[in-house]
């Protein structure tokens, strides 16, 4: 496991920012490329996202099109770069909704036990049963056609798939913290649960949870891009990364770029989060615990 | 408390846990709010259609009715009926099983050494340039998407350098030479999916375990290097790269959805996601509890060397 | 006599981030055939460092700057990898500071032996390995638990396990880091004693490093006192001892608990070491009591005085200057009227764990770790509960704060019975009883700043106090107000649990309830410690219940003694009737097991009848392990509760029977000490 150690904060200065580790400052730099990308991406691309016969279809890469034409002749780059904010957004949005109602969950079942937790222990251990991509697609069939394809349901599906893994670290996180002698202390006290979780606990359980945040963020537009490579993400002609490289892999021997461009952006994409974790954990003193 | 006690309470947790999970696949694919034939054909269906799927799936009847006649029939072998293809569920899964049995023991034996020569290199160099260069790839090929990784690898080796199969479809009647060679690709790269986070963990709880006082003590008893490695420290620092394997094992049968799809094998995988596209329920069904069936009986094969690994964990005083 | 090795002129220095630390300088000594060394000094000081380098051996990011390690006519530091590994183990071995981390999990401890047998080919002429294998856990007084995996020996057995290994292929050097530590006294003792006969029967040579002065007097000819990384002082153990020369070396020895029942003056260590505010100068000086200015600038060196004893300090006469121990007998404030009870606590029975759901089932229920506890104590008094690891006298403690709810028995404060769990209790009670524990870097909430932590009992409690409360507090425990802004990890160990204490104090408790707070800190830092409880104690009037493993510390302000033995009291006395007339055989093992600070030649005393051991809650706890044990008896009836003039004894021998064996009093008389150190010079 983790330990939980931790470091007060300090304010952000140059100083600080030469100390911190080479990871995270790479990471940090490729993930503010992408924010700048995605934020332009969304209010301006050289073509429409949407626009057929940008230039000749299967015409390869040029200076006009840096990824190529598609099939039907709309701009790669043009899609890819209005795709950024849509990854993006789904991929903070449904590690956030996980990152929320595991924290939750397993700080309390971490730190009050008993039936309560084993209860949620159960549960949690039965939805972790299920692989991962399995359960994603289930629950995405599930929805049923009306909401196939909606962002809604993909944030929802991301953090519902989260959320079990997050409880497990948040629960290993609390019940480790609860035997310190502080927490003793705030018993002895007399303090409440939910003053003991949010005072005592969460606080030193940041910087596993944290990393932990980061992680799954870092793995969210490959889920993503899983379920629209499969084809139940985002429903086209939405630029979603994932589903381009499965729309264009029929012109891998005519366009390759077409297939490698959005790919190799969106590998970027998770390079930065994972670096940027890499060197949050180490700056935290935690290990990010590997494992889908 | 004795190994037999701990292996019988192991497998009754197992055995609680595949309970809830079948709940909660029936509640997530029968008992949500809505009509459950409506959501599987469509708004658009006739209500004619509607009416035959609903009775093909019994949903006249009270969904706990139908719960408990669903599990009754699963213990007792009978998978169902699928609703696609009409028949049993057992034959369609049977031989798909198989192919995916043999292409994960496959991936699977790449993985152990994919897994283990990186993470000793690095824990032995800790520190060294090589320790950061195969961190550095793995790093990289774990921010690879496992769909992009399996396209790539098709591209080179299938296509600017054709000396496999693209497709890799076996049949019945293929030689063992065209199976193998046809897994290769899909092997690989589940295999690198899969060792790049072992590595991680192995190579970190290595250099934890080298840092440890009874491998301080083996090497100041004298012994010789590759002795404290292989006697002393390695089978201490297996147990978390264990877990972390029993973890990989359940993306495995995630992966092998994508991997079994982009190089059209006829495994499990393509299966679920054919069932999936044709909203197939009992065929979901059942290929979704196989697949918990199989990470569940992992994990309690990994608890269970966990143990036997360690014996502490064996005796409690 | 013949060098055996030598070190010479040593530097080491760490790396970190922030640059290279230097934590051994300029140290050099060395060791005779034969010689037991001992290096002696507080964590930190880099003694370990050192010991470790005898054996050719650094962590990755430390760096040996100069010297030599001379071993043989070889320097070690040269050595490759190859010759230090067939050096290692066969002529230099080690035994680790914890036992239970070093012994590698997985393997059987005869295997681990036998590795090290064969990996030297050291196996005896004509024997076989078995033979060999059960012949050493003899020598270490074991029988043969080779099929044994570590977690199922004891600590002190998982011990001789280390020691057997280190002398299976008779080394010529035995290095031991703190082997000690972490063991009861009367483990500690024997395995000290156990040490002392191998080293007269093998012959070899020692280097002791411990941070535990009075245990090096037991078995060191030679110690070498580290500060800071230096040596500051090398002399004869029994030299030293009795007149330290170097001011260190005499705020080390003044600050050790004897068990002369005198208070030492006030002489301790002040401050404590801050590698950061390291003068250029003598490294001692910021914290001397005899510095000059002078000492500031001028590095010293170890040079040689009178006799065979070299010292680090040029004002060293003024400090070996004989200094009569001032003998403050502990006043007996008998005062007419005896205060009224805070705490009573009557026929109490704990046991950890409430019986499973499985247990329920089968009618089994778990068995009770603590019985018949009677305890009462009165407002501003003192009492201590003195017992070994796991001996039940934490449990006692979170029974009485209502952390665990006890099986039987009444708790009560003011004569009014607490409820038995926590959450049943008014917050008026949980005021009224103040807990602090062991670990003060883990009763410290890190992410709090010290003012938030201080701030939210009187909060919670909604206790009225003006402004400059913690303030005072703070002063009462002699931290200043600039502490209020800092967080925890900012403070040294010390500086924390004064925190804590301050924290409990805030509130006016009736009880305090200090559990093992002494166990993590410094001798140095211990003994200021004691110092402001004995302060508070008078200032406030509150009552304590002072738990430890420690009967020398506990003297020192207690002032009645429970000693607790598997769960049960054996005995209750004042503090002074107990040190006197120990009359319980357990108590009389404590007491000799506890070393003095001069050879005091201890020897085990074996059980009278070894295998009779009481089964739980039936005959008495110590049967099986009692030296005065009667027969069967002992393990098959309860002793009865006798009463002594100011507390009870539990055994089932008369009390007039009882006082026999005491030690004799010459042994902890403090004029022997005094003598001593006037012959010396």
């Amino acid at each position: 496991m983790t330990s939980v150690t931790s470091t007060p904060s300090r304010r952000f200065n140059a100083a600080r920012w030469r100390a911190t580790p080479g990871p995270f400052k790479v990471g940090a730099i490729i993930l503010a490329a992408h924010a700048l990308f995605a934020i332009v991406g969304a209010v301006w691309t050289p073509y429409g996202y949407a626009e057929m016969g940008a230039g000749l279809p299967l015409s390869g890469l040029s200076w006009g099109h840096p990824m190529g034409l598609d099939q039907i002749g709309r701009d790669v780059f043009s899609r890819f770069m209005h795709g950024a904010h849509i990854v993006l957004l789904l991929s903070f949005a449904g590690t956030i909704l996980g990152m929320v109602a595991g924290t939750t969950l397993g700080l309390l079942s971490g730190y009050v036990g008993g039936w309560f937790d084993a209860v949620t222990q159960r549960v949690v251990e039965a939805m972790i049963s299920i692989p991962f991509l399995a359960l994603a697609l289930v629950m995405i069939i599930a929805a049923g056609p009306a909401l196939a394809g909606a962002p809604v349901l993909i944030v929802f599906v991301v953090g519902l798939v989260y959320a079990p893994r997050i409880t497990r670290i948040a629960r290993a996180a609390a019940m480790e913290i609860a035997t310190r002698e502080y927490v003793a202390v705030a018993e002895l006290r007399g303090e409440g649960t939910w003053s003991i979780v949010f005072r005592e606990i969460l606080p030193n359980a940041a910087n596993v949870l944290l990393v932990e945040f980061s992680l799954r963020l870092s793995y969210a537009p490959i889920l993503i891009g899983a379920l629209g490579f499969l084809g139940f993400g985002i429903r086209p002609p939405t630029p979603e990364w994932g589903l381009m490289i499965s729309e264009n892999r029929n012109l891998l021997i005519a366009s390759p770029v077409t297939v490698f461009g959005p790919g190799l952006g969106l590998a970027s994409l998770v390079i930065g989060f994972n670096l940027f974790t890499d060197g949050l954990s180490r700056m935290l003193g935690q290990r990010p615990v590997a494992g889908a | 408390m004795s190994i037999f006690r701990l292996l019988a309470s192991r497998i009754l947790f197992s055995a609680l846990t595949l309970l809830l999970v079948s709940i909660l696949i029936f509640l997530i694919l029968e008992a949500l709010p809505g009509d459950v034939a409506t959501r599987i054909l469509g708004r658009e269906a006739t209500a004619k259609a509607l009416e035959v799927l609903r009775s093909q799936l019994h949903l006249d009847q009270p969904a706990l009715v139908r719960y408990f006649q669903w599990l009754g029939d699963f213990l007792r072998g009978d998978l169902g009926t699928s609703i696609a293809t009409g028949r049993p569920i057992a034959d369609v899964l049977g031989p798909r099983i198989v192919n995916t049995l043999l292409l994960s023991l496959f991936a699977f034996a790449l993985y152990i050494v994919l897994a283990l020569v990186p993470a000793i290199i690095q824990a032995v160099n800790r520190g060294k340039t090589i320790d950061n260069v195969i961190s550095v790839i793995t790093l990289l090929l774990l921010s690879l998407p496992d769909f992009l990784l399996a396209t790539m690898l098709l591209f080179l080796f299938a296509v600017a350098v054709p000396i496999l199969p693209a497709l890799a479809t076996i049949s019945e009647n293929s030689t063992w030479q065209e199976m193998l060679r046809a897994m290769v690709l899909p092997a690989v790269t589940l295999a690198i999916m899969m060792a790049v986070y072992a590595i991680r963990v192995l190579r970190d709880s290595l250099i934890e375990v080298l840092r440890s006082d009874y491998v301080r003590l083996a090497e100041l008893k004298g012994l010789r290097p590759r002795a404290v490695l292989f006697r002393h420290a390695l089978p201490n620092a297996i147990v978390p790269a264990l877990n972390v394997t029993a973890l990989n094992l359940g993306f495995l049968i995630g992966g092998v959805v994508i991997v079994e799809r982009v190089f059209s094998y006829p495994g499990f995988g393509t299966l679920l996601i054919d069932a999936l596209q044709l909203r197939d329920i009992p065929l979901i069904k059942a290929t979704v509890m196989i697949s918990a069936a199989v990470y569940v009986a992992a994990n309690l094969v990994a608890d269970v060397l966990a143990v036997l690994l360690q014996p502490r964990l064996r005796t409690s005083r | 006599m013949k060098k055996l090795i030598e070190v010479r002129n040593l530097n080491i220095a760490y790396g970190s981030a922030a640059g290279w630390t230097n934590v051994v300088q300029g140290v050099s000594f060395e060791i005779a055939r034969g010689e037991a060394f001992g290096l002696v000094g507080e964590s930190g000081c880099g003694k370990s460092t050192v010991a470790y380098r005898l054996l050719g051996y650094g962590t990755i990011n430390s760096l040996v700057q100069t010297g030599e390690v001379i071993f043989d006519g070889i320097d070690l530091l040269k050595l490759d990898a190859t010759a230090l590994t067939r050096l290692r183990g066969s002529r230099i071995a080690l035994v680790p500071q914890n036992p239970t981390t070093s012994l590698s999990p997985g393997m059987r401890v005869g295997t681990q032996i036998r590795e090290m047998i064969a990996t030297h080919r050291a196996l005896p002429p004509g024997m076989a390995m078995e033979t060999r294998i059960v012949e050493l856990f003899a020598l270490v007084g074991l029988p043969d638990v080779g099929h044994r995996y570590p977690h199922e020996l004891s600590g002190g057995q998982q011990q001789r396990v280390t020691i057997a290994m280190a002398v299976a292929c008779n080394p010529d050097l035995l290095v031991l880091d703190e082997p000690t530590t972490g063991l009861d006294v009367t483990t500690q003792r024997q395995i000290i004693q156990l040490l002392a006969d191998l080293r007269a029967r093998i012959g070899m040579a020692m280097l002791y490093v411990t941070h535990d002065l009075a245990l090096l007097a037991q078995i060191a000819d030679r110690v070498g006192v580290m500060y800071a990384g230096q040596l500051v002082e090398v002399a004869p153990c029994e030299t030293l001892l009795a007149a330290p020369a170097h001011p260190y070396s005499r705020g080390l020895i003044a600050s050790i608990p004897t068990m002369d029942g005198a208070a030492q003056p006030g002489q301790g260590l002040r401050g404590v070491l801050r590698r950061d505010q390291m003068s250029t100068g003598c490294k001692f000086e910021p914290r001397c009591d005899f510095a000059a200015a002078a000492c500031r600038t001028t590095p010293q060196a170890l040079e040689p005085v009178t006799g065979a004893r070299t010292v680090a300090c040029m004002r060293w006469r003024e400090a070996v200057a004989p200094h009569v121990p001032v003998l403050v007998k502990r006043e007996d404030k008998k005062t007419a009227e005896v205060p009224k009870r805070v705490l009573s606590v009557a026929d109490l029975a704990l046991s950890y764990t409430r019986p499973s759901l499985f247990d329920r089932l089968l009618g089994r229920s778990s068995p009770a770790v603590v019985r018949d506890i009677d305890l009462d104590l009165r407002a501003g008094e003192v009492v201590a509960l003195v017992g070994e690891s796991g001996s039940g006298k934490s449990t006692i403690a979170r029974a009485i704060s209502g952390r665990l709810p006890p099986r039987a028995g009444i708790i009560s404060l003011d004569g009014a019975a607490l409820a038995p769990a926590l959450k049943d209790r008014s917050v008026e009670e949980l005021r009224q009883i103040q807990y602090i524990f062991q670990n003060p870097d883990a009763s410290l909430n890190p992410r709090r700043r010290i003012r938030a932590i201080l701030a939210r009992p009187v909060d919670h409690f909604g206790i009225e106090v003006d402004d400059k409360a913690l303030e005072t507090v703070l002063d009462n425990v002699g931290l200043h107000a600039g502490y209020l802004d800092r967080f925890p990890e900012q403070l040294s160990g010390g500086e924390r649990q004064r925190i804590a204490i301050a924290r409990a104090l805030l509130v006016n408790p009736k009880l305090l309830i200090c559990d093992e707070i002494l166990s993590a800190l410094d001798v140095s830092v211990q003994a200021r410690i004691v110092e402001l409880l004995r302060s508070l104690k008078e200032k406030h009037a509150v009552a304590m219940l002072f738990i430890s493993h420690d009967l020398a510390v506990v003297q020192e302000f207690a002032d009645r003694v429970a000693v607790l033995y598997r769960g049960e009291l054996m005995q209750l006395a004042d503090t002074a009737t107990l040190l006197s007339e120990p009359l319980h055989p357990y108590t009389e093992m404590l007491l000799e097991a506890a070393p003095s600070l001069r050879k005091d030649h201890y020897v085990s005393r074996p059980p009278a009848v070894p295998n009779s051991k009481a089964a739980q809650g039936v005959g008495c706890p110590l049967a099986g392990r009692c030296p005065r044990q009667i027969g069967s008896l002992c393990a098959e009836t309860r002793p009865p509760l006798q009463t002594t003039g100011n507390g009870f004894v539990r055994c089932h021998l008369g009390v007039e029977a009882l006082p026999v064996h005491s030690t004799p009093t010459d042994a902890r008389d403090p004029s022997v000490q005094k003598v001593s150190s006037q012959r010396s010079l």
